[in-house]
């Protein structure tokens, strides 16, 4: 085989294997950008209402070990803790892409580094 | 033998928009289901016209009160897709308020025998929640006689 298109195979498969990532991971990489993370942080900020209507427990309940129900559409939403579920945390961007999106919904704004570390240490710990 | 040829000829005209025939067309991308089929199930690209599509995907930063934005690359492919296989029926593609399938004249006529107490049921929650009352709606059977309404 062509050495340069071995060096390429090589290459590509190495990036495919970087998009995956374990909970344990993302949670070093938020730690990093922030400081260490807090359970019991994380759990209050999960469970309470941060100026808007819902809470992060409004869909994923509390605790988050199980199957729910988005609360305003009734669709099946799988269980949250990478305990329960796992595959849950385990794709950066899918990750960033939610907590994004959730984040905007129920604090009108994107969550910081710290609190990302201090819910998944959290959900982490939910069994 | 006239009145079957005509019926034959209506059954063959319903057919595309038959509430049994209402499925996900071919070619969907798969982010169509990641992405739009997180939150409620993925409705039919047929139901709602290019307009309120258009509408939707323009604002999915605030979708229907929740953020749902997408990366650049997802958006248009998703956006292609709809697009094509947007409503082209006049009863099914004219314009809904608020882009809300629920809004449409055809879902109101549909849906005028059901109670409003029935939508608030924890079983139904939301008009938009089409699987809780047609089970087979995400195979995109909409039949009247496949309804089975939550009791709670």
């Amino acid at each position: 085989m062509n050495k340069k298109l071995l060096l390429s195979l090589v290459l590509l498969s190495s990036i495919s294997v970087d998009v995956s990532a374990t909970p344990q991971e993302l949670l070093k990489g938020y730690e990093a950008q922030s400081g260490m993370a807090s359970s019991a942080r994380g759990e209050q900020f999960f469970n309470a209402k941060h100026g808007k209507e819902w809470s992060c427990a409004s869909c994923h309940e509390n605790p988050p070990n199980h199957d729910t129900k988005h609360i305003v559409t009734g669709k099946v939403i799988k269980s949250l803790s990478p305990n329960t579920n796992p595959e849950r945390f385990i794709d950066q961007a899918k990750v960033e892409k939610w907590f994004k999106r959730n984040c905007n919904d129920v604090l009108a704004h994107e969550c910081t580094a710290q609190e990302k570390a201090d819910v998944l240490s959290w959900l982490m710990k939910v069994k | 033998m006239k009145t079957y040829i005509f019926i034959a000829l209506l059954a063959s005209l319903a057919m595309p928009v038959s509430a049994s025939n209402m499925g996900i067309p071919a070619g969907a991308p798969k982010s169509y289901e990641a992405e739009c089929a997180s939150c409620h199930m993925a409705y039919p690209p047929g139901l709602l016209g290019q307009k309120n599509w258009q509408n939707i995907i323009s604002g999915l930063d605030k979708h229907f009160g929740t953020d749902a934005s997408l990366d650049t690359k997802t958006e248009s492919e998703i956006s292609r897709w709809l697009l094509k296989h947007a409503a082209t029926k006049k009863k099914y593609s004219a314009f809904a308020l608020e882009n809300r399938i629920t809004k449409t004249t055809w879902f109101i006529r549909k849906h005028d025998e059901v109670r409003s107490d029935v939508w608030k049921r924890s079983g139904v929650k939301s008009p938009a929640n089409c699987t809780a009352c047609h089970v087979d709606a995400a195979k995109g059977n909409f039949d009247e006689d496949r309804v089975q309404i939550p009791t709670k």
